[in-house]
């Protein structure tokens, strides 16, 4: 019989009735904040910093959201922020797991308690605190800002406490179904990409304001808001907005949606609350099956297509781990991501330019840089098999060649892709030229910097991407290359000026075969250049990047 | 009185060692400064070759110092380290290639499977791929990883750890092997497996060296010991040289230390008294 089963009565105390819970959860939850607070003057400060913020953002949208009143595309706008809302409460637990110990089910696991009771007083508490405070003053102002006559306001009045409700249940239904996932090395990796998602989320934000500005106004929001108005909790403030129009049958059905929703989010929360405090977790057990098996051969495919010698097992670990560490993985998707949205983006609003795609090759070959703090301390490992200048030329010529087996094909598809939004296929050899030129002169600069620069990527967490007391090392490393990089190109940049303005556009096309010449000299000199150096500093690169 | 014990006793280990053969390493005058800390403070050191070696002393001593600029790891101030005979910072291509490491505190390439981490250090090794493949193999086999072979280090215990450290530290058979705390954290099944390993490495003439503040299992494995003090050799020599008179090597090292007399005087007189 599990804890869960236990009959009601023998529990003494509050934990009997159910509003005696909810009680005991407020008072507990209200409790750790104020020890919370008590602990440091600093961490009061910050509380106090970030309340009075959020409050003020809150007052001010909510001020906002009333001078909205009687615009016609009021309706669509609040919709879509409710929407923006929930999705912001839906992905909060993955960016911060460990955010609030009242609610965490293992903690609980030990008390006699039943899930119903459980899950009302672990709602209550989830109301307590900043966010939701933020979240009531946003849904009040939706709905303020569109509530019209009588039918109007009472549909407001229950359409605001269902939306922060729906809101507080998505957040805790996800984290609780997620909380074995967050809690092993798998999520633990997931949470590193969650930089990823807002790197490129802002970038689309970015293009979608922009979108907006263009296509007079907030007009262009109507689209989208009909589908959103649909769906829970935005329905709920879509059912304010029906209401005030007329429409009682759909206004009714919207709500309907909302309370239907929360019902079905609160039913499956419960679920794998009593699934989570019921079932062991059995992830960290070595498996109980046959223990010994005899080793087999290795059956990668991959190393039998790469190089013999050093190049080909280099070349394989770097590839791998793009795919496999997570650290590498989020650097990679975001260099490939913002390589191809910023050239595309800017050519389908018309604003672009050929010569944007170099951008890709730019955010690719940063990659290149600080080569051996991705390796973190397990550079010990290469530093134990370099004795030579030649060992060294051929790690970094095997690291760069791995790079080059993406962000060669990567640059040309962007640069080809971006020439064709544009219809500007002229000028794609001098841009590809010039792309393959800077891809070059970023692969010399960054072994150059690998080599002279090193710094410790600390491996957890999603903002952090260089060690305490290194980020002056990581600048200099990142933005001096960059410029130098930059200068590297110069002749070449030089010789396409030159040829626009002598008017020899029929020689343009040479651009491709000498742009990708001159970068694959300048990465072989870079790479020649950084190998000593490289093999000279074994002891100082290990200590540099050791500090994550 | 420790000044003497250390003259002593390396003395005798002078007259021990086999001056045919060159030393497994020699160390002469090594220093290492981080910033006003000294963690190592000018130390000679004679391993001889071929002998079950035990680099004993407190938590903070400079055994992994010492070991790092040994290896070649880290830089050392001033002095010089010979591996078989060979400069580690003059001649690494000699001593680089002569040397398995299995350090303490650094990471593995973690996102490896055990076997990728044994291929790619193999070859990185310059070993051919098929005998990489047959030793990564056995060693698996040996070590009792072979049912973990296809899960990435990340996931591995600390004793898995341990043994595919090992693993990849003997894959190109080295002449001398040096293991920061090998049983540090490790279960008594996993320690037991990495000591019949380590011991039908040595009866091949092979050299070990590590680290370790545990006195039994030094006293059970090695056939000869370094003690290690505030930066400073205390002591170097056979077992029997080093645990001189005392009963067990835990006391000659104690004394050698200087914590010998910590537990006298009046201090804490009251536990354990009249309640």
């Amino acid at each position: 019989m599990s804890v869960l089963d236990a009959p009601v009565g023998a529990a003494p105390g509050p934990a009997g009735t159910g509003e005696g819970l909810v009680g005991v959860f407020v008072r507990l939850k209200l409790t750790l904040l104020r020890n919370g607070l008590r602990q440091s003057a600093g961490r009061r400060a910050a509380y106090i910093t970030s309340v009075v913020f959020a409050l003020l953002i809150a007052a001010s949208q909510l001020l906002g959201l009333i001078l909205m009143r009687g615009n016609a595309h009021a309706g669509a706008l609040v919709v879509l922020l409710t929407g923006v809302l929930a999705v912001g409460w839906t992905v909060m637990p993955l960016f911060f797991p460990s955010g609030d110990e009242t609610l965490d089910p293992s903690r609980l696991v030990m008390l006699p308690l039943r899930p119903r009771p459980l899950i009302a007083a672990l709602l209550a508490a989830s109301l307590v605190g900043i966010g939701p405070l933020f979240t009531l003053c946003l849904a009040a102002g939706s709905v303020v800002a569109v509530a019209h006559g009588a039918a109007g306001a009472v549909f407001a009045v229950v359409a605001a406490p269902l939306t922060l409700l729906l809101c507080v249940a998505l957040t805790r239904a996800v984290a609780t179904a997620n909380t074995r996932l967050l809690t092993s090395r798998k999520g633990r990796d997931l949470a590193v990409l969650s930089g990823l998602v807002i790197a490129v989320g802002l970038q689309v934000v970015n293009f979608g304001a922009q979108r907006i500005g263009q296509a007079g106004g907030l007009a262009a929001l109507e689209p989208a808001a009909d589908v959103v108005r649909w769906l829970p909790p935005a329905s709920a403030v879509g059912a304010v907005d029906s209401a005030s129009r007329g429409a009682y049958g759909q206004a009714l059905v919207q709500l309907l949606l909302s309370v239907a929703a929360l019902v079905a989010l609160l039913w499956l929360w419960q679920r794998s609350l009593v699934k989570l405090m019921t079932a062991p977790d059995g992830s960290t057990l070595a498996a109980a099956g046959p223990g010994r098996e005899k080793a087999g051969k290795d059956g990668s495919r991959l190393s039998a297509l790469l190089p013999q010698g050093r190049t080909g097992p280099v070349m394989e670990r770097s590839l791998r781990y793009i795919a496999r560490d997570p650290k590498t993985k989020a650097a990679w998707v975001t260099a490939l991501a913002i390589g191809l949205i910023v050239p595309v983006l800017n050519a389908l609003q018309g604003t672009g330019s050929i010569y944007f795609a170099c951008f890709a090759a730019w955010m690719l070959g940063i990659q290149m840089y600080n080569q051996f703090g991705q390796d973190t301390s397990a550079f010990w490992m290469v530093a134990l098999t370099i004795s030579s200048p030649r060992d060294a030329y051929l790690e970094l010529r095997a690291r760069a060649l791995a790079l080059l087996l993406i962000t060669l094909p990567y640059t040309a598809l962007v640069t080809v892709v971006t020439a064709g939004v544009l219809g500007d296929w002229g000028d794609l050899p001098e841009a590809m030229g010039l792309s393959f030129a800077l891809l070059g002169g970023m692969l010399a600069t960054g072994a150059m910097a690998s080599a002279h620069f090193p710094y410790s990527i600390p491996q957890d967490g999603a903002f952090k991407n260089v060690a305490p007391g290194q980020a002056g090392l990581a600048w200099i490393s990142i933005f001096g290359g960059m410029v130098s990089a930059g200068l590297l190109c110069a002749p070449v940049i030089a010789v396409t000026i030159w040829l626009h303005l002598a008017d020899l556009e029929q020689w343009l096309w040479l651009l491709l075969p000498v742009g990708a010449a001159y970068g694959a000299l300048i990465s072989w000199a870079g790479l020649r250049l950084a190998a000593p150096r490289t093999a000279d500093r074994l002891p100082e690169i290990l200590t540099a990047v050791s500090k994550g | 009185m420790q000044d003497r014990a250390e003259t002593d006793r390396a003395a005798r280990a002078g007259e021990a060692g086999r001056p045919a053969t060159p030393p497994a390493v020699r160390v002469q005058g090594l220093w290492k400064r981080f910033g006003q800390q000294t963690a190592v403070a000018g130390i000679d050191l004679e391993l001889p070759a071929g002998k079950f070696i035990g680099l004993v002393g407190p938590n903070g001593a400079g055994k992994t110092t010492t070991l790092s600029m040994v290896t070649g790891l880290l830089r050392p101030d001033q002095g010089t380290v010979e591996v078989a005979g060979h400069d580690v910072w003059r001649d690494p291509v000699e001593v680089k290639s002569r040397i398995g490491v299995l350090p303490e505190g650094l990471r593995l390439f973690e996102r490896l499977s055990g076997r990728e981490l044994l291929a790619y250090t193999g070859r990185l090794r310059g070993l051919p791929g098929a005998e990489v493949d047959k030793r990564a193999t056995q060693l698996l086999d040996v070590l009792d990883l072979a049912g973990a072979q296809h899960k990435l280090v990340v996931d591995y215990s600390t004793g898995m750890r341990k043994k595919i450290g090992l693993a990849a530290a003997l894959l190109h058979n080295p002449e001398v092997l040096f293991l920061d705390e090998p049983f540090e954290g490790v279960d008594p099944v996993s320690a037991q497996t990495i000591r019949e390993v380590l011991e039908r490495y040595t009866r091949s003439g092979a050299t070990v060296v590590f680290s370790s503040h545990v006195m039994e299992l030094v006293e059970s494995l090695c056939d000869w010991v370094a003690v290690m003090a505030a930066g400073s050799i205390r002591a170097q020599g056979t077992l029997d040289q080093v645990r001189g008179e005392a009963s067990s090597l835990q006391n000659a090292f104690l004394e050698l230390v200087g914590a010998g007399s910590r537990t006298g005087g009046d201090s804490l007189d009251w536990l354990g008294g009249k309640r």
